[in-house]
């Protein structure tokens, strides 16, 4: 159940009442970011870990597909509860900028100054333009199935590209030890890293792998398919959550 | 009462930071947290040498030594078929700059073949100041790390100074402690300014409870402004062409890119060192006894070379038994734990050449429970595995491997 108002008798809050709301957007909005920014990135550390804290982790194959798939996750939650209840087409970005704001920090303070990595060899992917535009779409549709299809799938499909200009310079070919290497792999072979050897990094594994040698694009396309699966799933996770069961009277 | 509690919780606060006055830095890697039997039957390190213990930022030492992978490698352990030789470091305070295994570089894993012995080098260079433990280890896929002996190493100067520039394949060379990160950070600027934007666009006007009674009311349209549409239609073109743009730019700025490198190095074992076939060693029984701390191995040795030959030391995960009736070799600064006489003979004539001879030789030390290495005794797969060393009077050294299943003696 939720609260009963009309049109006709809606009269909008003033004077102290306004400014009591208003203190509680703030109050909210405060403890959403810190909530999200420890919940969103612990979750993200969980699930895409490595992929994204190393920069040669980040292949061609399982970044683009691990990565906005979980990343998704919580946007979807959160536009769920920001639109159905407040109409706010800011829960995907407000999520992401969270994430961001997470991992940057994790990455100067744990990686660099705690455990001496440069910052280059761990510098995060971003998700923002994805979380834009999901923003957008839901927006402008107003409709779940909609973003899920259409939002879910540019939010995958955004994410190598929007990515290369950041980690494209990290590909260019190196010729050490006999061999070719990207700048890459030469920062995982020279920053030793004593629970990380080179056999434990999943990129490029499997059969399926490439059509004419470009893998990025099929796993982009199984990424967005899978993203309006889970954009589905976890839209629903959130509006579980968000109960008005409770709330009688405002 | 109240007082009273507070005064314990004060003594007892009191008394906890003292203790931490006196904890000390942890400075093992879990070297003797591995099974005895991992330990023993997988990787056989032996003369593993430090050029340098004390050197500069930017200044290059290395680390060689070899290695003999064990005939009798345990059932429980998965056999190596992906190994990384790796340098068990508090963080990255010194940089791997080469690595070969017998002679060849090698920059990805590598299989290694039971049986086979390789010798290893891999260079180093300062990093960051200050007083380290260093291992050599292999990283084995499934099983864990094997540990070689360990060594402090002290770098001195200051960190400032690091510089670690590589030539990439069109001939510029790269800072690689800094490059692509102001281009990593513009980027996240950039995306992060246009989503703080996005966000300030809605926050500036009441929110949550404002809203939600309208959308109840069902003023929903009042809610999202013509204004407010044509914002997110431009983020829902502009947006994929930016990243297009960008994308595009990038591509035509690094034409020639290549994906992340996964091959596996394939390197094979060198001519056999150990097991080489002139002494020939079998071993007949092993016992230990717990209460002396004793490992005592009843070998035949069969000498086929033209010289008489003698044992000189039995390793085993790391540990060195000597023998008390010969004079220490020296060994470097390869081995830190050094029984220098655990091993002794039931017999201290040489073995001659065409001869034949079974003979009972004991390691004691109490090195066998400090290293915890007793455990042998309580494991599921309860065998002991080691090198013996035996030398002619020229130096000639043979060594073969031990290994055998071990009976406890208790009493």
């Amino acid at each position: 159940m939720s609260v009963d108002l009309s049109s006709r008798s809606f009269r909008p809050y003033t004077g102290e009442k306004a400014r009591i709301t208003r203190a509680y957007d703030y109050l909210i909005l405060v403890l959403a970011l810190f909530l999200f920014i420890g919940s969103f990135h612990l979750h993200f550390a969980l699930t895409v870990g490595d992929w994204d804290f190393w920069v040669d982790w980040k292949d061609r194959q399982w970044w683009p597909l691990i990565t906005p798939l979980m990343g998704i996750t919580f946007p979807a939650a959160v536009q769920a509860v920001m639109w159905e209840k407040f109409r706010l087409p800011l829960g995907a970005t407000l999520c992401i900028a969270c994430l961001s704001i997470g991992t940057w920090i994790a990455r100067i303070f744990a990686y660099h100054y705690w455990n001496y990595f440069p910052i280059n060899m761990v510098l995060p992917s971003t998700m923002l333009p994805s979380a834009l535009v999901l923003d957008a779409i839901l927006m402008l549709s107003n409709s779940l199935t909609v973003t899920a299809i259409f939002g879910g799938s540019l939010f995958a499909l955004l994410f190598y590209p929007a990515n290369w200009p950041i980690f494209g310079m990290f590909h260019v070919p190196i010729e050490y030890g006999n061999g070719q290497m990207t700048v890459a792999d030469l920062l995982g072979f020279e920053y030793i890293r004593t629970g990380m050897p080179e056999y434990l990094r999943i990129i490029e594994r499997g059969t399926l792998r490439t059509y004419g040698q470009y893998a990025t694009p099929l796993s982009a396309f199984c990424s967005a398919l899978l993203c309006t699966l889970m954009y589905t799933l976890w839209w629903y996770i959130g509006k579980w959550f968000a109960t008005v069961r409770y709330l009688t009277k405002i | 009462m109240k007082s009273r509690i507070n005064k314990y919780l004060l003594a007892l606060g009191l008394m906890l930071s003292l203790l931490t006055l006196n904890s000390q830095t942890v400075m093992a890697h879990g070297e003797k947290a591995l099974e005895p039997f991992i330990r023993m039957r997988t990787i056989q390190w032996y003369d593993v040498q430090w050029s340098k213990q004390k050197f500069n930022v930017n200044e290059e030492i290395s680390v060689t030594g070899k290695f003999h992978v064990a005939e009798d490698w345990p059932i429980s352990v998965p056999k190596p078929e992906a190994s990384f030789l790796n340098i068990s470091t508090p963080g990255p305070v010194l940089i791997r700059t080469e690595r070969y295994l017998n002679g060849k570089p090698f920059m990805n894993s590598v299989a290694l073949q039971p049986g086979g012995d390789y010798d290893f080098k891999v260079v180093l260079k300062g990093r960051l100041p200050g007083h380290y433990h260093i291992h050599p280890f292999f990283n084995l896929k499934d099983a864990g790390q094997v540990m070689g002996p360990g060594i402090w190493l002290d770098i001195e100067g200051d960190a400032a100074d690091f510089t670690n520039d590589v030539k990439i394949i069109n001939g510029e060379t790269i800072n690689m402690e800094t490059y692509g990160l102001s281009n990593g950070i513009f980027w996240h600027v950039f995306w992060g300014l246009l989503a703080t934007a996005w966000l300030l666009w809605w926050v500036r006007r009441p929110l949550f409870i404002a809203r939600y009674r309208m959308l109840q009311a069902g003023l929903d349209d009042e809610l999202i402004t013509h204004k407010d549409r044509l914002i997110a239609k431009a983020l829902m073109v502009g947006v994929p062409l930016l990243v297009y743009a960008s994308y595009v730019m990038t591509t035509r700025q690094y034409p020639n890119t290549i994906p992340l490198q996964a091959s596996m190095d394939q390197i094979l074992p060198l001519p056999a060192e150990v097991n080489a076939g002139v002494v020939n060693v079998e071993t007949l029984k092993a016992e230990y006894s717990v209460p002396k701390r004793a490992l005592s191995l009843t070998v035949k040795i069969n000498n086929n070379s033209e010289k008489p030959v003698h044992i000189v030391e039995f390793s085993t995960a790391n540990v060195g038994f000597y023998n008390k009736a010969l004079p220490l070799p020296d060994s470097g600064n390869s081995e830190p734990v050094l029984a220098v006489e655990g091993l002794s003979l039931s017999t201290i004539e040489a073995i001659k050449p065409g001869e034949e001879k079974t003979m009972t030789i004991t390691a004691e030390d109490a090195f066998w429970e400090t290293e915890k290495l007793d455990g042998l005794t309580r494991d599921a797969d309860s065998r002991v595995g080691g090198l013996l060393f035996l030398a002619d009077d020229t130096g000639k050294r043979y060594i073969s491997s031990i290994s055998a299943a071990i009976i406890p003696k208790f009493n």
